[in-house]
């Protein structure tokens, strides 16, 4: 056979699975791969870029911050004398100017002496003079200023924002104090990963906001690169053992650099995690394609396998059919033949009897002629029944095939045969669910079926327990209908030649031997199929095939 | 007699020969013929009521002969009778207008039952249309049975 046997089938399997495998797991690798290299090189960009780009949109806001924070406290400069903050007015100033946040830490009001005139917060500083101080130089110089951070008079790291208001002929000048924290907060807002911090060292290096990791409030930072550039660097440092990126972008005013900076490792982190993921998925992808292997080579070696069963089956039908058409030729020449020289013999018959009943006979000698001429008729009825079966079985062309529900077909032709079951103490019982209609012709389904309920009841007739079932499905698609005698069985030697004609176990007489040829006939003829299985001493079960109308026929509702 | 005519025709002699004697006996007034030849020629000299036809014969068939007849004698019955069941055969006799399609060996008192009633339709036939018709067509069908 096709697959040498169960050695050929495992070979097959394994060649399958090798198969399969190449053809999937293959690609699997190269894209992964692909991906990889691809993925590695992308990364540093990515990284990169998004460092770039998040500092960007940070200086825009901390720029905007403090051009705000400006704005905020000229404007107040402006709206108001000396007379009136002096005389009061700088507390209000400084509940309003705080309302939102603690965004300031004090405010304060210098005469153009230096003098500390007046001052609202939580340092004692009134009546310091700054005359000296950088800030003070610089707000006179400029008119608006941003100081750096430093430690002033308070002995805390600072930074103020000073406004000079021209008044008459004098000047004086509105001094607020920015909160450190709030601004090293707002500063660190742009964090990335675990390890990442931003923060603001001055011209110097010295760090003008609080960090996490790096350092303290006016340290040296150390940063090499402090000379104003335009747009965002990015640079790789070693601080300590461990590697940095650092991400810088000059503020406009004050000159501040802004700077992101991130371990490397950390940075890289998501990169790590996609390989693993990648990696953990690519198994998984091998994994199942190993598994979808096996199952898709056993399940196609389980289908080659019974395809290979069914050829077998079909060979072996075909040369039954083969066997069963030649002799159905053969037949229907010989019953042309018989048919003749049966009718003149009946016919000669008739005329003896015609004879028999006015020639001038002795009495006893009449009835002699008329029973013998009986007999004759008698034995001309039985040729005419076998030439009538085979005439049949090589003709089974018939009516013309229509849409029929064969559970109604059993249905009435079970009604019809319980009685004759019931004769012979047999207990005739139907099993039938639900199907589709088929396109025959009833009467063929009819023959076929009384053929086998009728063999099935002989089966058994006289058997204390003796019981036929017929049961229909529907299988796969096919109508299967299957006729179960629980009767001696038929040898198997008997098996292969049970759909021959003129094979029959009746006694002489009983039988003509071609009702299953006749049924082997017509449901090949209904592209169905039969098969009889049979155990002895158990029973029997024949088997009939048959396919559904090809329309979208609707099922029929079956009755137990 | 019976009062109408029958052919019978067959090429087994034996069995026309018998057949004839049994239906004679039973008042049917038979003439036969062992080929199809020559039965054409009687059936249009006029007065044959039923054609009793094998299908397979030598020279002309049955199923010819059927057709020539109801061609020329429409007003005449045809019993088609054969040793051999074809449902071709049979569906083309019928739908060619035969009365009956008999598979040999046939009841005799059956037969017999046909031909009385094949002769009568074809009387019935005769006294309703005036003329023959130029194929039979315009006759009424023919009650088949089998």
């Amino acid at each position: 056979m096709s697959a040498g046997g169960a050695n050929g089938y495992r070979t097959m399997f394994r060649t399958l699975v090798v198969r399969i495998l190449a053809v999937s797991v293959l690609p699997l690798l190269v894209i992964a791969s692909a991906n990889f290299v691809l993925f590695l090189s992308l990364n540093r960009s990515v990284v990169i870029d998004g460092h770039s780009s998040l500092l960007r949109y940070h200086r825009e806001s901390i720029e905007a911050f403090l051009a705000s924070l400006t704005a905020e406290v000229a404007t107040l400069a402006h709206q108001y004398t000396l007379a009136e903050l002096e005389g009061g007015d700088l507390e209000r100033v400084f509940e309003v100017i705080q309302r939102e946040a603690s965004v300031y830490t004090d405010v304060g009001i210098i005469g153009s002496d230096g003098e500390h005139l007046k001052y609202v917060g939580p340092y004692n500083l009134a009546g310091r003079n700054y005359r000296s101080t950088e800030w003070f130089a610089q707000v006179v110089e400029k008119g608006v200023y941003v100081s750096d951070v430093f430690m002033g008079f308070r002995g805390v790291p600072h930074f103020v924002i000073a406004v000079k208001r021209q008044e008459g002929d004098g000047f004086w000048i509105l001094r607020a104090t920015v909160n450190t924290d709030y601004f090293s907060k707002l500063v660190d807002a742009a964090r990335l990963g675990r390890t990442g911090e931003t923060f603001i060292v001055n011209r110097q290096g010295l760090y003008q906001t609080r960090t996490h990791f790096a350092g303290n409030l006016l340290e040296p930072s150390g940063y090499p690169d402090l000379e104003p550039h335009d747009g965002i660097r990015v640079r790789r440092l070693e601080v300590g053992s461990k590697g940095y990126f650092y991400t810088t972008t000059w503020l406009a005013a004050p000159r501040w650099l802004l700077i992101s900076r991130q371990e490397v490792s950390d940075a890289y982190s998501p990169l790590r995690r996609a390989i693993v993921v990648g990696i953990l998925m690519s198994a998984a992808g091998v994994v199942g394609a190993g598994i979808l292997a096996v199952v898709v080579a056993r399940s196609q070696v389980r289908r080659i396998k019974r395809a290979d069963r069914e050829k077998e089956a079909l060979t072996a039908r075909l040369v039954a059919t083969g066997k069963t058409a030649a002799v159905g030729e053969m037949s229907a020449g010989l019953a042309h033949e018989i048919n003749n020289p049966l009718a003149t013999i009946d016919t000669l018959q008739t005329w003896i009897r015609d004879l028999a009943g006015t020639a001038p006979i002795a009495e006893d000698d009449r009835a002699e002629i008329l029973d013998s001429a009986g007999k004759i008729g008698e034995q001309v009825e039985r040729c005419k029944a076998i030439t009538q079966g085979l005439l049949k079985f090589a003709r089974r062309v018939e009516t013309r095939p229509a849409e029929v529900q064969l559970n109604e077909v059993l249905r009435e032709l079970a009604t019809i045969l319980r009685a004759r079951a019931r004769v012979e103490g047999v207990e005739l019982v139907t099993e039938l669910a639900p199907l589709p209609a088929m396109l025959a012709s009833t009467t063929h389904l009819q023959q076929v079926f009384v053929n086998l309920v009728n063999n099935a009841v002989d089966a058994v007739a006289g058997k204390p327990d003796g019981r036929v079932e017929i049961r229909s499905r529907l299988d796969g698609g096919t109508i299967r209908v299957d006729v179960v005698d629980n009767g001696a069985g038929i040898p198997p030697e008997n098996l292969s030649s049970i759909f021959l004609p003129f094979f029959t176990t009746k006694p002489v007489g009983q039988g003509t031997g071609l009702g299953l040829a006749i049924c082997h006939g017509l449901v090949q003829e209904l592209g169905g199929a039969i098969e009889v299985s049979s155990t002895v001493g158990e029973g029997t079960t024949f088997t009939v095939t048959l396919p559904p109308a090809p329309a979208g026929a609707q099922p029929q509702g079956g009755t137990p | 007699m019976s009062g109408f005519a029958v052919l019978l025709v067959d090429d087994e002699v034996a069995f026309t020969a018998i057949l004839a004697k049994v239906l004679r006996r039973r008042g049917i007034d038979v003439e036969v013929y062992n080929r199809g030849d020559g039965v054409l020629d009687r059936v249009r000299r006029g007065s044959v009521d039923v054609a009793i036809l094998d299908v397979k014969m030598p020279g002309t068939s049955g199923l010819e002969l059927l057709a020539e007849i109801k061609r020329h004698a429409p007003g005449t019955e045809v019993i088609l009778m054969t040793g051999h069941l074809s449902l071709d055969d049979e569906a083309d006799g019928l739908a060619a207008g035969a009365f009956a399609y008999l598979l040999k060996p046939h009841p005799i008192d059956d037969l017999v039952a046909r031909v009385e009633a094949a002769a009568a339709a074809a009387r019935n036939r005769a006294s309703r249309v005036a003329g023959p018709g130029p194929g039979g067509r315009d006759a009424e069908p023919p009650e088949g049975s089998h």
